[in-house]
Order: C-alpha cells, then sequence, then structure tokens
C-alpha cells in the first residue's frame, strides 16, 4: 500500500469502494433462476449410455471397421471388375472341387486296391502295344539267353 | 475453508447429493465471482450471463475437477476464461481489433443503471478501461479483491513476476491518466 502511495499517489487517494450496484434481490433469486437454466440444459443433455453398450463399443467399433474396409474394397472391386472377379471366383473353387474329389478317393481305398488300380492301368497299357511291336522291342533290348531264361522261368 | 470445500466437492461428485451440493456451491461463491466478472465487463445484464453460463460449466465439468488447485482457484479460473470469452465474441462481432473493446465498455460503464459511484471513481474506471484485458484483470484483482499473487498466478496460470510487472504497469497508466484528465 505505500508502495503504492510513492508510485501512484493520486491513485491511492481514491477510495477503494465498488461503484456498482445489482438490482434489488438479484443474488437472493439468482439461485432459483440459475436453477431453472439448469433444468433445461439437463434435458438438452444426451442420456448417459447403458453399461452394455460401453463395454461393446471397442468392439463394434472394430466390427464395423472391417465392415468399412471390405464394402471400400471388395464391392467397388465387384462393380467395376466383374469378369476379373468371376474368372478368379471359378478358379478357386475349380482347384478346391478337384482337390476335394482326389483326397476323398485316396482315403477311401487301401493299399491293395491302389496296386490293383496301378496294375489294371499297366494292362491296359500293354493291350495297346501289338504283338509285332512287342516282339521288336523284347529283340532288340534283350539277348536271346535272358530271353530263354524268362520263358523256362514261366 | 479447505476441508469445508472439499467436502462440497464430495457431494458434488455424488450423484445422490449433488442437486444440494450446487445450490450450496452457487450461495457461497456467487458474490465473489459476480464482482470479478462485474469489473471486467462493467454491465449488469452481461455479467449476469456470464455468471450463469460459469456455473453452468461448473455444472457440466464437475466429475473432471482433478483438485489439483482450490476450488475459489478453480472457479475464478472458469468465470475469468468465460468473461475474456464474452469480451472476445463482443469485438468479434462490432469488428473491433481483439485487444480494443474500450468503446463498447465504456458504453456499457457509461449506460449502466446499476453505476453509482462518483465522478473520481468514473475517472479510475475510464482509466482502467484503457488498459490491455490481462492487466485490467490484475490490476482489479490485486486492487480491489486484493487477492494474492501466488493464487492469482494459479488462476492466470502466469507467473508471480509477470503479474507484479503488469499490476505495476497498471497502476503507473492509471496514475498517468488520472493526472493528465485533472
Amino acid at each position: 500500500m505505500s508502495e503504492l502511495k510513492n508510485d501512484a499517489p493520486k491513485l491511492s487517494e481514491i477510495k477503494k469502494a465498488h461503484p456498482f450496484r445489482v438490482p434489488d434481490n438479484y443474488f437472493e433469486d439468482f439461485s432459483s433462476r440459475l436453477h431453472t437454466r439448469l433444468e433445461t440444459e439437463k434435458q438438452a443433455l444426451p442420456k448417459p449410455k447403458s453399461r452394455i453398450i460401453r463395454l461393446l463399443k471397442p468392439a463394434i467399433g472394430l466390427a464395423a471397421s472391417f465392415l468399412l474396409v471390405f464394402l471400400l474394397v471388395f464391392w467397388p472391386l465387384k462393380s467395376f471388375l466383374p469378369n476379373y472377379m468371376a474368372k478368379n471366383n471359378s478358379a478357386i473353387e475349380t482347384t478346391i472341387t478337384e482337390e476335394d474329389t482326389y483326397l476323398s478317393i485316396l482315403e477311401k481305398i487301401d493299399e491293395n486296391s491302389f496296386f490293383a488300380l496301378l496294375s489294371e492301368s499297366s494292362d491296359e497299357e500293354i493291350d495297346d502295344f501289338n504283338d509285332e511291336e512287342l516282339m521288336s522291342y523284347v529283340s532288340s533290348n534283350f539277348s536271346e539267353y535272358e530271353i530263354y531264361l524268362e520263358t523256362d522261368n514261366e | 475453508m479447505k476441508s469445508e470445500d472439499s467436502a462440497l466437492i464430495a457431494e458434488l461428485k455424488d450423484d445422490n447429493q449433488r442437486d444440494l451440493a450446487f445450490h450450496k456451491l452457487v450461495k457461497k461463491y456467487q458474490e465473489r465471482l459476480y464482482w470479478h466478472i462485474r469489473k471486467m465487463v462493467l454491465n449488469h445484464d452481461d455479467t449476469d450471463d456470464i455468471l450463469q453460463n460459469t456455473f453452468i460449466k461448473v455444472w457440466k465439468s464437475i466429475e473432471n475437477f482433478r483438485e489439483e488447485s482450490s476450488l475459489f482457484t478453480w472457479l475464478y479460473r472458469i468465470a475469468t476464461n468465460e468473461t475474456i470469452t464474452f469480451i472476445n465474441s463482443k469485438k468479434r462481432r462490432t469488428m473491433l481489433p481483439l485487444n480494443d473493446a474500450t468503446d463498447y465498455l465504456r458504453d456499457n460503464l457509461i449506460s449502466d443503471p446499476y453505476f453509482e459511484g462518483d465522478k473520481i471513481q468514473m475517472k479510475l474506471q475510464e482509466a482502467i478501461l484503457l488498459l490491455p484485458d490481462k492487466q485490467r484483470l490484475v490490476f482489479n484483482m490485486k486492487y480491489f479483491d486484493e487477492i494474492k499473487y501466488e493464487e492469482m498466478s494459479q488462476i492466470l496460470d502466469t507467473s508471480v513476476g509477470a503479474l507484479k510487472a503488469s499490476y505495476h504497469h497498471a497502476a503507473k497508466k492509471i496514475e498517468e491518466y488520472l493526472r493528465n484528465t485533472d
């Protein structure tokens, strides 16, 4: 205060009082007026969400993001490149079908049946040779002695 | 005082007691906050709007009050921010430069039916109006409310040294104005 007297003597001479006043009963009524406004504000505020929704919110958000990515990537590809997508899809389907078929056959047959099937197919291949071709193949690849031995064994 | 406020804060955070506790809080601080705002905007009607906005904000954000400062400091800070926001919005609406709301506030002062000071007090208010917003705030808080610099530092988020310098400059400017208009 003494500092103020030295630095600002004119200011320190002025009586330190509020030159303002308030309307009658202003502070008595203020609380009730504020209460009325607060009630209006409370109605305007969004209701708090239930606990389940709050807990599920991250999972729902994640699922929604995946769906959004799917819609943004897959759906435009399907719409704008229908031929490309159809080709890819049929290729995938074919591969899967063939693989499934072979696997199911192999699972069903036992070892003997498997070799029988192989020998059947060999016979068929042999049937495809005629006698002349067989004779020429044998005479060119085997000696007479080997042929004799094979014939003798039988 | 502090323990009283702590109890009040606990009640405000309890859903079952909130309404009554808020009523107590308003009754306790309404006058001090009113005068703090009034000294900045001068006009009663503007002060009334800002005071209501301040308490509405307090109601909405009481859950987030972490008690790092006292309740009084927190309330003052909200009231100060609301007041500065109000003055800035007036400046924008009247297309005034951001540092100049003097004319608007002087009109407020002259037309205020609730001003009952004498000639010298009117002159003091005019001198205060010429100060920049921050200096005006510091001067009012120190000169009229006699708030300690340390507390003011928490409210205004400014260092004690800067506040002391600000008050000193403000007092000098006011003294000069009073001397020149004698």
